[in-house]
C-alpha cells in the first residue's frame, strides 16, 4: 500500500526549478520541507514550497530570475541554526540549501585571506586552516555550521576580544543580487586578488548584517589569521555584576585578549538549570575567564602581569569583590583549541529540558550592564526561568555581548510562552540600556522598530526596495518589508 | 509546538512512547559531520552516507529524521511514501551518534528502529527490497531467497561429520558467510581448527535478526531470536562469529538492557559469553602462539582496515583487527575516517536491499577513500561490508584487493603448538 506523496507549491515553479538544478536537487515534497520549517527557537513551523540544493552561482542566478518573475520569496538556508528564526519562511517560498556549495576556494597565506562558499562550515574550514597554521575567529556554535552566514551576519568569535566581530575580518565579496545580477565587492572587483574591502566604498554594507534580505552572498574573502603559539587562561569569580563588569573594564582597556568573558551562575551549569533555582548563598554569581595569546612566553608573562594589574585595579579603586577559581582543564582545552565540540553544544544550554533554545541580547555598553542585569534577572526569576546571562567585550570595551541564553520545552506550549514571554519583556528593557539585539527574530525587530529613529526605518526600507523591488529575500525577516 | 497529537500517536505508537528522548534533540546539528579539534590539527569529515548521498539537509545527521519524526507525531506532516523514504535511508551506522552532545544521544538508532516499526505497521512507503526478504525470513530463515536447507552446504563434508554435538564455542556463521561470503565461513572453521578451538556449528541456524530489528520488523526478529537462543544453548557454552552483524545482534540486542520504550518492542534474555573470531586471533597473536608468515598475495602491501560499524562504533572493538595487521608482513595504513569516524560501507540499516544503488555508491566512496592513501587491500572484519566493497571494486573497476583479515590469516598463520 502506497500513500500519494504531499507536495507543496505550483507544478509550473518545481518543474522550472527541475530544469535549473535537476530532479535530485529540487524538492516540493511536504517531507523533505518540514525540516526547513522549524530552528532552536520558539518559532511555530512555517513550511517552504520548494527546497532546491543549487551548485554554483549561474543556477542561483536563474532561481532568482524565476523567483522575480512569479513573485517566489527566496531564503537562504545553511544549516539554520542562528536562533533567530532566519532562515524559517515567513510567506513560503524556494528554500536554498547551500549543501553542495561548500568548497574552500582559496587559502591565500601570505596576504592571510581564504575565500570560502556558503556551505562550508566551521569545522571544514578550521581543519584546512589549521593545516597552514592558520585560524578564523570561531563562535560558541556547533562546528558543522556555516562560516560564511555565521560572518556575513556580525557573528562572534574567539577573536573578538582582539578584533570585533567577524563582519570586520571581510576582505571580498561576490553577490547574487536579488534582481539576479552578479557583482564582486571590494579588491576583488577590480582584480583576482580578495585582500580588502578598503579605500573603496563600503558597499558590502548592502549585505552584512542584512539577515539575507538583500541579496545571496555566494563567495566570501575572510582575513585568516595566524594561530600564536603560546596561550594561556585567567579566570575570576566575583559576587555582583557591578564588580565583574568593572574587573573586565580594566582589562579590556589594554586590548591584550583575544577573549573577555563573565558568565552568570546559572551559565556556568550544565546544563542551564531549567525551571529556575537559587544559586546556593556562599557560590560567586560571576565567573569570568579570559584568553591571551601569544609568540612567546614572555608576551604571555607580560600579558599575565597587566592582567594582574588591572584585576588589582578594580578590587582597590573599584571595590570590586573578586574571588580567584580554577578554570577547568577541559573548558580551558575548549577555550583554547577552536573550534570546540564542548563550546559549540547545546548539552551546556538544553540537556534534558525539551530540546528549545532561544536568547534575548547582544550588544550593550558595558557601563550599563549591572543595571540591565538586575532587570533581567527579576524578569526571568518572574518566569521561572535561571538567568544564565553571558557577558563579553569586542574590541577591547567599544561594544560587547550581553545575553541570556534560554532554554525552554518545546512540549509544553506554556514553556515556550513563558520563555517567549520573558526575552520579549528583555528585550523592551534592553532598549532603555541601549542594546541591541543579535540576528533578531522578527518579534524582536517589531519591538525594536517601534521606537527607532524614522530616518532610520526610512533608509533601510528605502535601500531594501531598492535592490529588491519585488520583495523576494527572505520576506518579513527585517520588520520592515 | 511539538506536544504528541492523537494523529501522531495513533500512527507512530512506539515512537510516541520515545518522545521524550526525542524531543530532547536540539535542531543544533553536531550531528551533521565528523569533527574533532586538538592542538595539532582539526578533523573535520563528511559522516553521514544518506547526508552524502541524498542531497537535502533533509537527509543529514539524525537531526533531520528527529524532526521529521516531530512533524509526524504532533501531527503538522502526515506520513507518505516520502516519509518512509527518508526514515528508511539511514544505515544505522551510529556516525551522527558518535557526534550528538544532547540527551538524545543513547537513543538515536532506537528511535530510528522504533520509527520503521511503525511505518512497518502503516504499511507505507517500506522499499520494496526490504519488502522481498522480509517475508522470506519466516520461511527460510535467511535474507539471500536462499533455502534453509542448504545453510550448512558451504562445509566441506570431512569437517560436516567431525563436529561435535556439543562443544565449548558454537560457530555462529550468519547468512553472509553461509550463502555469499562462504569463503570467510571456511576460513574461520579452518583458523579454529588451526587454534585448537573446541567448536561446533549448529544444524539450525537461523538469521540472527540483525535485518529485521535495524527495519523495525520486531515481531519477526523475536521469533528468530528465540529460536536461536533455544538451539544454540544446546550445543555450546559460548558464541564465536566472524560477522560483524551477527555480534552485534548476539552481544548486544539479545541481551541489551532495553530501555523503557524500546523493551516493548524487543526483548531476549540471553547471557552468553559471544565474542569475535577476531579477539580469539588477538589473543593468540599476543600470547606469541601466532606469527604469520609471508605470502605474495598480502607480503609488503599497503592494507588498510574499515571499522565495520556494528563491531566498532556500536560495540566498540577498534584495536583487535588492528594488532592482528600490524603483526603480519604487510605495510598498514590508515584512512583518515577510522575507528569511532568511521565511514559506514552503506550495506547496513536494510540499505543493502532497500536501496542498492544508494548502498553501492557509499561502499565505492569509502573504497575511494582506501585508494586515496595508496592502499592496496581493504580489509574488515565482517562479510556484509566484505560485500559491499567487493561489489563497488567489481562495479566501478577499482584497483583495491578485498579480504576478510580471518581469510588473510588463516592463509598465512604459523601457529606455535609448543
Amino acid at each position: 500500500m502506497s500513500d500519494a506523496i504531499k507536495k507543496r507549491g505550483s507544478d509550473e515553479i518545481y518543474n522550472k526549478l527541475k530544469e535549473i538544478v535537476g530532479e535530485e536537487y529540487c524538492s516540493n515534497k511536504e517531507s523533505d520541507l518540514f525540516h526547513y520549517s522549524i530552528d532552536l527557537t520558539w518559532y511555530t513551523p512555517s513550511m517552504p514550497d520548494y527546497v532546491v540544493a543549487p551548485l554554483d552561482v549561474s543556477e542561483i542566478q536563474k532561481i532568482v530570475r524565476l523567483a522575480n518573475l512569479t513573485h517566489t520569496p527566496i531564503i537562504p538556508y545553511c544549516t539554520g541554526t542562528n536562533i533567530g528564526g532566519l532562515c524559517i519562511p515567513e510567506e513560503g517560498g524556494i528554500i536554498l540549501d547551500f549543501r553542495r556549495m561548500n568548497r574552500i576556494i582559496r587559502i591565500d597565506t601570505e596576504t592571510e585571506y581564504t575565500i570560502i562558499e556558503p556551505g562550508v562550515t566551521h569545522a571544514q574550514l578550521s581543519a584546512a586552516l589549521k593545516e597552514v597554521g592558520f585560524e578564523s575567529s570561531w563562535g560558541v556554535h556547533p562546528a558543522p555550521t556555516s562560516h560564511l552566514a555565521m560572518t556575513v551576519n556580525h557573528g562572534i568569535g574567539h577573536l573578538s576580544g582582539r578584533f570585533g566581530v567577524n563582519s570586520q575580518f571581510i576582505s571580498g565579496m561576490e553577490v547574487v543580487l536579488p534582481t539576479g545580477e552578479v557583482a564582486k565587492i571590494g579588491s576583488c572587483a577590480y582584480s583576482d586578488s580578495w585582500h580588502s574591502l578598503y579605500p573603496l566604498p563600503m558597499l558590502s554594507g548592502l549585505f552584512i548584517g542584512w539577515l539575507g534580505t538583500t541579496g545571496i552572498v555566494t563567495k566570501l574573502g575572510i582575513w585568516i589569521h595566524k594561530i600564536r603559539p603560546f596561550n594561556d587562561v585567567y579566570s575570576i569569580a566575583a559576587e555582583d555584576m557591578e564588580s565583574i563588569s568593572s574587573y573586565m573594564k580594566r582589562w579590556s582597556d589594554y586590548q591584550l585578549c583575544d577573549d573577555n568573558t563573565a558568565v552568570s551562575w546559572w551559565l556556568a551549569q550544565i546544563p542551564i538549570p531549567y525551571p529556575y533555582i537559587e544559586k546556593p548563598k556562599d557560590d560567586p554569581e560571576w565567573f569570568a575567564y579570559t584568553v591571551v595569546t601569544g609568540w612567546s612566553e614572555d608576551e604571555i608573562s607580560f600579558k599575565r602581569k597587566i592582567w594582574e594589574k588591572s584585576r588589582d585595579t578594580a578590587i582597590k579603586e573599584d571595590n570590586a569583590k573578586l574571588v580567584d577559581f580554577e578554570y577547568p582543564s577541559e573548558a580551558k582545552r575548549g577555550r583554547t583549541e577552536l573550534p570546540s565540540r564542548i563550546v559549540g553544544s547545546t548539552k551546556n544550554y538544553a540537556k534534558s529540558c525539551g530540546g528549545g533554545i532561544a536568547w534575548p541580547g547582544t550588544f550593550t555598553p558595558l557601563k550599563n550592564w549591572p543595571m540591565l542585569y538586575k532587570e533581567w534577572k527579576k524578569i526571568y526569576i518572574k518566569h521561572n526561568l535561571s538567568p544564565a546571562v553571558r557577558v563579553t567585550n569586542y574590541w577591547g570595551p567599544h561594544y560587547g555581548m550581553f545575553r541570556a541564553m534560554t532554554p525552554f520545552d518545546k512540549r509544553d506550549p506554556n514553556s515556550v510562552n513563558k520563555a517567549k514571554a520573558a526575552m520579549s519583556e528583555a528585550i523592551k528593557v534592553g532598549q532603555k540600556y541601549g542594546m541591541i539585539p543579535y540576528k533578531p527574530p522578527v518579534d524582536y525587530w517589531n519591538i525594536l522598530n517601534e521606537h527607532a529613529d524614522q530616518g532610520w526605518i526610512m533608509l533601510l526600507t528605502r535601500v531594501k526596495d531598492m535592490l529588491d523591488p519585488n520583495h523576494i529575500m527572505n520576506p518579513g525577516k527585517l520588520g520592515v518589508r | 509546538m511539538f506536544s504528541l497529537s492523537e494523529k501522531g500517536v495513533k500512527k507512530f505508537p512506539n515512537v510516541a512512547k520515545m518522545f521524550d528522548w526525542l524531543s530532547m534533540c536540539t535542531y543544533c546539528s553536531n550531528c551533521g559531520q565528523f569533527y574533532e579539534y586538538g592542538k595539532e590539527r582539526n578533523f573535520a569529515a563528511v559522516n553521514c552516507p544518506s547526508g552524502d548521498y541524498f542531497k537535502f539537509s533533509v537527509y543529514n545527521g539524525s537531526r533531520s529524521r528527529n524532526t521529521l519524526l516531530k512533524g509526524l507525531l504532533s501531527g503538522r506532516i502526515s506520513l507518505d511514501d516520502e516519509a518512509a523514504k527518508i526514515l528508511f535511508s539511514c544505515t544505522l551506522c551510529g556516525a551522527c551518534q558518535q557526534m550528538c552532545e544532547t540527551d538524545v544521544k543513547d537513543w538515536i538508532l532506537y528511535i530510528e528502529e522504533a520509527a520503521r516499526a511503525d511505518v512497518q505497521r502503516n504499511s507505507v512507503g517500506v522499499p520494496e527490497g526490504i519488502q522481498t526478504w522480509s517475508k522470506h525470513i519466516p520461511l527460510e530463515h535467511n535474507p539471500y531467497i536462499e533455502k534453509h536447507s542448504e545453510r550448512l552446504n558451504w562445509i566441506p563434508k570431512s569437517i560436516r561429520s567431525s563436529l561435535p554435538k556439543k562443544a565449548e564455542y558454537v560457530y555462529f556463521v550468519g547468512c553472509t558467510a553461509s550463502y555469499r561470503q562462504k569463503n570467510i565461513a571456511l576460513a574461520t572453521i579452518e583458523l579454529l581448527r588451526k587454534l585448537n578451538v573446541d567448536f561446533t556449528i549448529v544444524q539450525d541456524e537461523w538469521c540472527c535478526g540483525s535485518p529485521l530489528l535495524r527495519t523495525g520488523q520486531f515481531d519477526r526478529a523475536k521469533e528468530t531470536a528465540l529460536h536461536n537462543i533455544n538451539v544454540i544453548g544446546k550445543h555450546g557454552d559460548k558464541i564465536i562469529t566472524t560477522c560483524a552483524g551477527c555480534y552485534r545482534s548476539l552481544e548486544k540486542d539479545y541481551k541489551k538492557e532495553s530501555p523503557e520504550g524500546y523493551k516493548d518492542l524487543f526483548e531476549t534474555s540471553f547471557d552468553m559469553p559471544v565474542i569475535h573470531t577476531i579477539e580469539v586471533l588477538d589473543k593468540a597473536v599476543k600470547k606469541g602462539e601466532v606469527t604469520f608468515r609471508e605470502d605474495p598475495r598480502w607480503a609488503h602491501k599497503r592494507v588498510t582496515y574499515h571499522d565495520s560499524c556494528h563491531i566498532g562504533r556500536h560495540c566498540g572493538i577498534y584495536e583487535q583487527p588492528r594488532d592482528v595487521l600490524r603483526a603480519m608482513p604487510i605495510i598498514f595504513v590508515e584512512m583518515e575516517r577510522n575507528r569511532q569516524w568511521s565511514f559506514c560501507c552503506g550495506a547496513g540499516g536494510g540499505i543493502r536491499g532497500g536501496m542498492p544503488e544508494y548502498s553501492l555508491e557509499t561502499a565505492m566512496k569509502r573504497n575511494q577513500e582506501a585508494i586515496g592513501i595508496k592502499a592496496e587491500i581493504m580489509t574488515s572484519v565482517c562479510p556484509f561490508c566484505y560485500r559491499n566493497f567487493s561489489d563497488a571494486a567489481k562495479k566501478w573497476d577499482m584497483p583495491l584487493g578485498v579480504w576478510d583479515i580471518i581469510e588473510i590469516a588463516n592463509e598465512t598463520m604459523i601457529v606455535d603448538k609448543r
